[in-house]
């Protein structure tokens, strides 16, 4: 690993190390606005990789997408949140483990 | 540039995402995620993307978050309990993650265009927001109104999920 | 158009047939009208055709194109030769009389209209034998006619003893019929003709040889079958749980004389090699003995008249063995006559007391119904070949014939001795003695339409000695009469009645006891022993199959897999989310690093 130069490389080994760190959120945490959170934190990873390309190959394009990414996570968030207190609403809890219903 | 910038930021952002996953209390974690977005933002402006950068943390961080740390007062979440380690999920993510970690590097080692260094150089992939304006409404202008029905929908549905049944 | 005429002597009987099937089930008496009326119209066409055609020579009526292949020309058409035309005339004749002697020995039968069409379907099948210009149109109705014996010796369904009858008679019918099949199959590989007309000039060139042999074996198996010969005899004493009228006509007078015709017609094939005449004339000569026999100790007056026929088809056969188709064919039509008249005498006894069938439980009907007495004594005259009756002409020119083969004229003498023996046994226990029971109390003779039919048969069992069937039939005649035959038959004929009288007189239960006889030489179990059992084995093996393998592995068995891998795919539904994102993500990797194996992403 290179320290002093600055490569596309780094920026995706740190966009890829985010993103596994969300996945160890996601899947071990009960809790799910934890979850949520971690979710952010992966398609924050995404964002990261989608700029760090567009800036090292000279493409304006990918900024566009990013745009369009962090406009409809902050939907998907609000969503997320709105069945998330409806959920707690009838269940009192927010454990995933415990709202599993939907089972055979 | 220097490359300290990007260490520092790099090495705070790791931490505080691995801070939002492990807290156990629930406010705790949010915070960690407000750090995690600012530091984003200013990798964002590490690669001249300004305009995102400034998004990110209005959007991201100022409304997100608002949003998460309002819900987490409303449903008064306690402090996760204490619990044993799900060993067959540690399992599964140190598989996958372990894999990954080491995997990445050689993937992207293998890709020559991520052996370029970054150039300072202005105007080139300008991250301005004339640049970007003009391309959202120009080439993806389509993709724009559909954004804009789909925080219509958005906010219609979230309105609708959140009413209490009327009592009669 | 007036060419096609002779094919409605024998499409007459098919139409009534179809007809009464079709429509007429609920009018028994327009069902019996339209059935006999077709039978009379048969004969009356019959006898045209044998007293035009002689005049014209052969007539033939033009054919009707079936197969016509390179290699096989086979087509219904009507052979129109004399023995053909005289074959005709015997069975639609007697046909004829036998549906008359129906109407009223069936008076009280529901299911008449069902009766009077088998029969009809019986009639055309046989004159569709007869007529057959080719071995292959001969084979079809020779299955037609097995078919309408099945349909006829069943016929009251409600008893389980006549459908095993019919069975039986059926199956073992086919067992000769493949034998037959094979002959047919052989003959036309060897000659490249199956018509009969063609067979003699083909046949002409061929030399003796172990395929000719064969083949004229398998065409023999037919007639073991069709005749009832052993070992395929075990049949006809059970084909008598039919209604008297049908063993009259099927059993005794024209069915099982169709193996016999058979033979006759496709002499040319059997005479090359001398193997297969000496069987054909060995069997037969065996045949007359065996029957005789085992007669001797049955009860059933049914039976007794089975067996008697059975060996007198074996005198025809052993006739045919000796070469001369002229006697056998005389035997076959003056045993047409006599048969026919003890069958009907015998119904006419049964129908007198009441169904019973049992001559022990008869006696004194001599003077209760003397007529069917008369006609029955006249009837076994002429069977044990006492002159002047037919049955004396026809069985003298079989013996004639047996002149240079000591072996078999001793055999067939014995058996005349001892057809005298169980005929005049017959006779003394049914109508001598003082009646045993209340039915033959109260015995009386059947309607007109019983009596009539027997009294022409009487009159032809007497007089038909004069027919002059062998002359009409242009057979080479075999060199002149060798009068010891004549006598010595006729002594042993006389002296089979002495033993009879004697034991028979006054006799009010049978004074001989011969469990061998009695019991058929124990052949019916030698057959349930040895191939009923295998082939009961064989069954239930085949069985065992199906419900194991078939029914339980391979049916209810991908039932139970289908189930199953259900059950345990519906354990992946477990509710938990963290686990669907677990196992997505996973998916997601192997899906990259297959593109990536693929060569899709650089």
């Amino acid at each position: 690993m290179n320290f002093a130069e600055i490569t596309l490389g780094h920026y995706l080994a740190l966009s890829s190390v985010l993103f596994l760190i969300g996945l160890a959120g996601v899947i071990l945490r009960r809790s799910l606005l934890i979850m949520m959170m971690s979710l952010e934190l992966l398609l924050n990873a995404a964002n990261l990789a989608l700029v760090a390309v567009g800036r090292f190959q000279g493409l304006p394009d990918p900024q566009v997408a990013v745009f369009f990414v962090i406009t409809v996570a902050a939907a998907e968030i609000a969503l997320g949140l709105a069945i998330l207190v409806a959920i707690f609403r009838i269940k009192k809890t927010t454990a995933a483990d415990q709202l599993a219903s939907l089972r055979f | 540039m220097e490359p300290i910038f990007f260490w520092v930021l790099a090495v705070g952002l790791v931490v505080s995402a691995i801070g939002l996953v492990a807290f156990r209390n629930p406010v705790t974690s949010a915070v960690c995620l407000v750090v995690t977005l600012v530091m984003e933002a200013a990798l964002f402006v590490t690669l001249e993307a300004y305009f995102l950068a400034v998004v990110q943390v209005i959007v991201y961080a100022g409304a997100v978050m608002v949003l998460f740390l309002f819900v987490i007062m409303l449903l008064d979440v306690k402090e996760e309990a204490r619990q044993r380690p799900p060993w067959a999920k540690v399992v599964w993510v140190v598989a996958i993650g372990g894999g990954a970690v080491f995997g990445v590097p050689r993937i992207a080692s293998l890709f020559p265009a991520a052996a370029k260094t970054l150039h300072w150089e202005q105007g080139k992939g300008g991250g301005s927001a004339a640049e970007l304006g003009r391309l959202l409404f120009s080439s993806y202008s389509p993709l724009f109104l559909a954004t804009g029905v789909l925080l219509l929908v958005a906010t219609v549905g979230v309105v609708v999920l959140c009413r209490k049944d009327p009592e009669s | 158009m007036i060419a096609y005429a002779p094919y409605l002597i024998l499409l007459l009987p098919l139409l009534a047939a179809v007809s009464i099937r079709l429509f007429l089930y609920p009018f028994p008496r327009i069902s019996i009208t339209v059935s006999t009326l077709a039978c009379l119209v048969s004969f009356l066409g019959s006898i045209g055709l044998l007293l035009f055609g002689s005049s014209m020579g052969e007539v033939t009526a033009p054919a009707l194109p079936w197969i016509e292949w390179a290699g096989l020309r086979a087509n219904f058409g009507i052979l129109g030769d004399p023995l053909a035309r005289g074959m005709a005339t015997l069975v639609s004749g007697v046909a004829f009389l036998v549906h008359i002697y129906s109407i009223g020995y069936l008076e009280k039968e529901p299911c008449r209209s069902r009766f009077f069409a088998e029969l009809s379907l019986f009639v055309f099948s046989m004159l569709g034998i007869v007529l057959a210009d080719n071995l292959i149109s001969m084979f079809i109705f020779w299955e037609l006619v097995g078919l309408s014996s099945y349909l006829l010796i069943g016929f009251w369904v409600e008893r389980p003893a006549a459908g095993a009858a019919a069975n039986k008679a059926f199956l073992v019918n086919r067992i000769g019929d493949f034998g037959f099949i094979l002959g047919i199959l052989g003959a036309w590989a060897l000659f490249g003709t199956l018509s009969f007309a063609d067979l003699p000039s083909r046949v002409a060139a061929s030399a003796p040889g172990w395929a000719v042999t064969a083949v004229g074996l398998g065409l023999f198996c037919g007639c073991l079958g069709k005749s009832a010969q052993f070992p395929l005899h075990v049949w006809l004493p059970d084909s008598m749980e039919g209604p008297t009228p049908v063993s009259s006509l099927l059993h005794a007078a024209t069915m099982v004389v169709a193996g016999v015709y058979m033979l006759i017609r496709v002499l040319p094939i059997l005479e090359i090699s001398q193997v297969t005449m000496m069987t054909i004339a060995w069997i037969g000569g065996l045949m007359t003995l065996l029957p005789a026999l085992i007669a001797c100790q049955q009860n059933d007056i049914k039976r007794i008249l089975a067996y008697s026929t059975l060996s007198e088809i074996a005198y025809m056969v052993m006739a045919v063995g000796l070469g001369v188709a002229g006697p056998a064919m005389y035997h076959l039509t003056t045993h047409a006559f006599f048969k026919c008249l003890l069958f009907l005498a015998a119904g006419s006894v049964i129908h007198g007391c009441h169904e019973e069938q049992d001559i022990w439980k008869m006696g004194g009907l001599g003077k209760r119904m003397p007529f069917t007495a008369l006609v029955t004594i006249l009837g076994t005259l002429a069977l044990c070949g006492i002159p002047p009756l037919s049955g004396f002409w026809s069985k003298d020119a079989i013996f004639a014939a047996t002149a240079h083969s000591p072996g078999l004229a001793a055999v067939s003498m014995v058996a005349g001795f001892f057809t005298s023996f169980f005929m005049l046994r017959m006779i003394l226990v049914a109508f001598g003695g003082t009646p045993k029971n209340d039915a033959a109390r109260h015995a009386h003779e059947g309607s007109i339409f019983m009596t009539a039919p027997m009294a022409v048969l009487a009159c032809l069992t007497v007089v038909g000695g004069l027919l002059p069937v062998e002359s009409y039939l242009h057979f080479p005649h075999a060199e002149g009469h060798e009068a010891w035959t004549l006598w010595v038959s006729l002594v042993v004929a006389l002296a089979g009645f002495v033993p009879a009288y004697h034991f028979y007189r006054h006799a009010t239960q049978d004074p001989l006891s011969l469990p061998a006889l009695r019991d058929k030489f124990y052949v019916d179990e030698f057959y349930r022993r040895v191939f009923v059992s295998t082939q009961d084995a064989f069954a239930r093996l085949t069985d065992a199959f199906e419900g194991w393998v078939v029914r339980g592995f391979l049916v209810r068995g991908s039932g139970v897999v289908a189930r199953a891998s259900g059950q345990g795919l519906r354990l992946v539904q477990c509710g938990q989310v963290q686990v669907y994102a677990a196992v997505f993500i996973l998916g997601v990797f192997l899906l990259i690093a297959w593109l990536w194996r693929q060569g899709v992403i650089r």
